[in-house]
């Protein structure tokens, strides 16, 4: 089954979401804050139909009051977005062919920003990738410290019951000095 | 006599952290607001495979792509939603986007690729 590449759509929710944070909204409430094509009782249950996963619109009740956005609009943009997504990868690829390079890194993506005239996405970009450079690197030491502990626990644990068996020998002795002074004593 | 045996005493113990119950460490935190990226990057990089011409691409690229992305669409969605407030409209319909794409210079690759 061939596939336009447009047709691999990001999830209309995540979509939506996006859109209406973009857009925010001061709290003013709009007719019935609803969108008129609301089905059933808002239950937000995925609705099958052809093609990528629909949502129902229930969904837009959890956001914020004040701004909707039509199924055509939210479809387009979706499909707006797949196609920037396509074009930067291809402006990035062509830089990464001039570098002689076979995998596309971060720089190419910053680059084909550039060269596609989005250079306002480019410091925002450099500081998520900053962002997401420093969570890998805390994911990766909290498992690698992870085992750690689990070694030294096992290890701790080998110790420790040798000890306890040691301290079990003393306790024998100590209980036994003290029945023999009292003996004495008694004596 | 047979003397009763120190069974009073108490057994001591090395110290409570005998077993070297070290604090557990923390699962990995993702502080909940500081989501990195909201879409899933398994799409987009399928996306960026449906291009022939890419061989490879790092995690850090498709995570960027992810990125702006959302950047892409918070921005065409302000641009457009400014044509549905020119309106007095409140909801943002197709028209306030292809006017968005039509007046803003950077939006010009997309012309011809929604219909």
């Amino acid at each position: 089954m061939a596939e336009r590449p447009e047709d691999l759509n990001l999830p209309n929710a995540v979509i939506t979401r996006i859109i209406k944070e973009a857009v925010g909204s001061p709290g003013w409430r709009v007719g019935a804050g609803r969108t008129s094509r609301q089905r059933g009782s808002g239950s937000g249950v995925r609705v099958p139909g052809p093609g990528p996963q629909r949502y129902s619109p229930a969904l837009f009740s959890q956001l914020p009051d004040g701004v909707n956005i039509s199924k055509e609009a939210r479809s387009a943009i979706s499909r707006a977005a797949s196609v920037f997504v396509l074009y930067a990868t291809s402006c990035a690829n062509n830089f990464a062919m001039k570098g002689k390079r076979k995998t596309l890194n971060a720089s190419d993506v910053l680059s084909a920003m550039e060269e596609m005239e989005f250079q306002r996405f480019v410091t925002p970009l450099k500081e998520a990738l900053e962002a997401y450079r420093r969570e890998q690197k805390g994911k990766k030491e909290a498992s690698e410290q992870k085992k750690k502990d689990k070694d030294k626990k096992t290890d701790a644990e080998e110790q420790d019951k040798g000890r306890d068996e040691d301290n079990d020998e003393d306790e024998e002795r100590l209980e036994e000095e003290e029945q023999n002074e009292e003996e004495e004593v008694d004596n | 006599m047979a003397a009763a045996a120190g069974s009073g005493t108490p057994r001591e113990e090395e110290g409570p952290s005998g077993e070297a119950a070290a604090p557990q460490p923390q699962a990995p935190t993702s502080a909940p607001g500081a989501r990195l990226s909201r879409l899933p990057l398994a799409r987009v990089k399928a996306l960026v495979k449906a291009d022939p011409d890419v061989t490879l691409a790092g995690q850090e690229a498709i995570f960027i792509l992810a990125r702006a992305a959302e950047l892409f669409v918070e921005t065409i969605a302000k641009d457009a939603y400014c044509c549905a407030q020119q309106g007095k409209r409140k909801t943002l319909q197709r028209r306030d986007l292809d006017n968005a794409i039509e007046a803003v210079d950077e939006f010009a690759f997309l012309e011809g690729t929604l219909d």
